[in-house]
C-alpha cells in the first residue's frame, strides 16, 4: 500500500520536475523576446559589471569570459554580413507554442541586401525526435521594398497569377528598338538583351513558389545574385535611351509585359 | 514428563525465539520508520515543486499581462542585472546566426582562417548541412570538410575557390541543396506511399538516377508500372528524363495514363506527383 503512495507521489514529481522545466524555459524565452538593449547599453552593462567585481577575482573571470563570447559572436556576425552581402536590420522573436518535443516561433526580420530591402515574417517549427532537432519553416510572407523596383515586389509576393502556368513553358522574347541604333550601340544592346533574359530567370526564381513552399532558403541564395545583377542593371540603364518590351507568354496567353524606358 | 522441572534447553530455545521475535520487531519498525520518512520527504517534495511551479505560472502570467497592456516592452529591463544584460546579447547574437543559417550559410572564424556551414532545406522543411574548414593564410585551401565523395567538390573548388569564394559556395550549395532535395523526395515517397511501391527504390548514391514499380489500379485491377527518372541536371531537383512504362499485356487506356504520370514526375516533386495521382486515381 505504501509503496502505491510513494509511486504517486514519485511521478507527480517527476511530471513537475518537467514542467517546471518547460514554464521557466517559457519565461526565459519571453524575457529574451520581448526586452530589446541598444550596443550603448551592452557598454554600460560592461562597465557596471567592471565596477561591481573591483576586488573579486574570480568574478573576473566570467566577465572576461561573457566579453570573448560576446566578441567572437559580433566578429563572425559582422564577416556573415560583409560576406554575403545580407545586413538584418531587425530581428524579433515570439514562442508561439512551447512543449517537450515541439517549439514554434514567429520570426519577424528585416533587412537589405545592397539596395534592396526586405521584411519577412514567418514560423519556425523545431521539433526533437530521434534523429535530433528538425526545423521546417511555414507561413513564409515576404515584402520587397522597392529599391526603385516595384516588380521585384510584385514578383515576390504574387499569389495566384502563375498558379495555373507552368513555368517550364514560358517563353519570352526581347525586341529591342534603340532611339539611336548606331553600330557601337549594338554591343551594347546585346549586353541589355542579356540582362533582360537574366530578370526573366531572376524573376522565376522569386516567383510566388518562394512564399508558397516556404522556401526561406531559395529566396536568400538568389537574392544577394539578384542584387548584385540589379545594381548593374541600374547603373547601365542611366547610359542609354532605350525603349524595350519583354513579353512573358505561355501556351494559352500572355499575361506579363513590361516596358522599361529609359529617357533622361 | 517431570513435574517443576525446566530443562536449560527449553529456556534457551524459548528466550531465542524471543530474541528473534524481537529482533524482526525491530527490523519491522525501523522499516517501517524509514517508509514513513521517505514518504515525509516525497510529500515535502511535491509541496517545494507545486510551490515553484505556481510561482512560475504567476510570473508568466503577469508577464503576459503586461505584454497584452502596452507597447513597450513586457520586461522590466531593471531586471537585468549586468550580466544579464550581456547573457541577453549573448542569445541575441546566437539567434542572428541561426537565422544565417536558415538562409542557408553560416560561418565561424578560426586563427587559420574561416569554417563555412552550407545547410540544404528543400521548401522549407531543412536537411543536413555540410561544412567547410579554409585556410585564407595565403592561398585558400580545404582544410577539412564533410561534403559527400559524390559531390564534385574538386572540380568546383579548382574552378572558383582561388579567384570568387562567394562564387564557390554558392555553386557548392546549389548542388548539395539539390541533392538533398532529391534524396528528401525519394525519402518522403518511401515514407508515405510505401503502399504503392513494389519492391525497393534503387538508386545511386547521388540520388540523381531513380527506377522503381509502382501500382496503378485500374478497374478494380492494379497494374504495375514502371519509372526511371534521371537527374541530368545536378543543380536541379526536378528530373530532365522521365520514362514511365507498363507491361505489354496493360490495357491501353493505361498508354495514357502513364503519359499523365510522365508529366507530373516532370513537373514536380516526386512525392508530390504521388499524391496528386493518388487522389485523383
Amino acid at each position: 500500500m505504501d509503496s502505491n503512495i510513494c509511486e504517486v507521489y514519485e511521478d507527480e514529481i517527476q511530471s513537475l520536475e518537467e514542467e517546471i522545466k518547460l514554464l521557466a524555459g517559457k519565461y526565459e524565452d519571453s524575457q529574451q523576446e520581448s526586452t530589446f538593449f541598444s550596443d550603448e547599453e551592452i557598454l554600460m552593462s560592461i562597465k557596471s559589471f567592471q565596477r561591481e567585481l573591483r576586488g573579486e577575482s574570480e568574478g573576473y573571470e566570467s566577465l572576461s569570459d561573457l566579453k570573448a563570447q560576446l566578441e567572437s559572436l559580433e566578429t563572425d556576425l559582422s564577416f556573415l554580413m560583409k560576406f554575403t552581402g545580407i545586413q538584418f536590420t531587425s530581428h524579433s522573436k515570439k514562442t508561439l507554442e512551447k512543449t517537450r518535443n515541439r517549439t514554434v516561433r514567429k520570426h519577424r526580420l528585416s533587412g537589405n541586401c545592397r539596395s534592396l530591402s526586405f521584411q519577412l515574417e514567418f514560423q519556425l517549427l523545431e521539433m526533437q525526435n530521434k534523429a535530433g532537432v528538425s526545423a521546417v519553416i511555414t507561413d513564409l510572407s515576404i515584402i520587397m521594398e522597392p529599391g526603385g523596383d516595384s516588380d521585384l515586389s510584385k514578383f515576390v509576393s504574387r499569389k495566384r497569377v502563375f498558379k495555373s502556368t507552368r513555368l517550364k513553358n514560358l517563353a519570352f522574347s526581347c525586341n529591342f528598338q534603340a532611339h539611336n541604333a548606331l553600330e557601337e550601340n549594338r554591343g551594347m544592346l546585346e549586353h541589355l538583351s542579356n540582362m533582360f533574359l537574366k530578370e526573366a530567370k531572376f524573376s522565376r526564381l522569386f516567383s510566388i513558389s518562394t512564399e508558397e513552399r516556404g522556401s526561406l532558403l531559395t529566396f536568400f541564395r538568389s537574392l544577394s545574385s539578384y542584387a548584385e545583377w540589379y545594381e548593374h542593371r541600374r547603373c547601365t540603364f542611366l547610359h542609354f535611351k532605350v525603349i524595350s518590351s519583354v513579353v512573358f507568354t505561355n501556351n494559352l496567353f500572355s499575361n506579363c509585359v513590361f516596358k522599361h524606358t529609359v529617357l533622361s | 514428563m517431570e513435574e517443576g522441572k525446566v530443562y536449560a534447553s527449553d529456556v534457551f530455545a524459548h528466550l531465542e525465539m524471543l530474541e528473534m521475535r524481537d529482533h524482526e520487531a525491530a527490523l519491522k519498525e525501523e522499516e517501517e520508520l524509514l517508509q514513513e520518512e521517505k514518504l515525509a520527504r516525497l510529500k515535502a517534495r511535491v509541496k517545494e515543486l507545486r510551490l515553484q511551479r505556481d510561482e512560475l505560472r504567476a510570473k508568466l502570467d503577469l508577464q503576459e499581462k503586461r505584454q497584452l497592456e502596452k507597447e513597450g516592452p513586457a520586461s522590466d529591463p531593471a531586471q537585468f542585472s549586468p550580466r544579464a544584460v550581456l547573457q541577453w546579447k549573448i542569445k541575441s547574437l546566437q539567434a542572428m546566426l541561426q537565422v544565417f543559417y536558415l538562409t542557408g550559410i553560416g560561418a565561424k572564424l578560426t586563427r587559420r582562417g574561416v569554417c563555412f556551414c552550407i545547410s540544404t532545406a528543400y521548401e522549407g522543411t531543412y536537411l543536413g548541412s555540410y561544412y567547410l574548414d579554409l585556410l585564407t593564410k595565403s592561398e585558400v585551401k580545404i582544410y577539412r570538410h564533410s561534403v559527400p565523395a559524390f559531390i564534385p567538390l574538386k572540380q568546383i573548388a579548382e574552378q572558383y575557390l582561388q579567384t570568387d569564394i562567394r562564387r564557390f559556395l554558392s555553386v557548392l550549395s546549389d548542388q548539395l541543396n539539390a541533392y538533398a532535395g532529391r534524396r528528401y523526395q525519394a525519402d518522403q515517397l518511401q515514407e508515405h506511399f510505401s503502399d504503392q511501391i513494389k519492391g525497393t527504390l534503387q538508386r545511386n548514391s547521388l540520388y540523381n538516377l531513380l527506377v522503381f514499380n509502382y501500382n496503378v489500379s485500374s478497374k478494380s485491377k492494379t497494374f504495375p508500372f514502371n519509372v526511371r527518372l534521371l537527374y541530368g541536371d545536378l543543380c536541379c531537383s526536378l528530373p530532365t528524363e522521365v520514362i514511365v512504362s507498363c507491361r505489354l499485356d496493360a490495357p491501353a487506356s493505361l498508354t495514357e495514363t502513364a503519359a499523365a504520370h510522365s508529366d507530373l514526375f516532370r513537373r514536380m516533386p516526386l512525392h508530390k506527383a504521388f499524391r496528386s495521382f493518388s487522389s485523383t486515381g
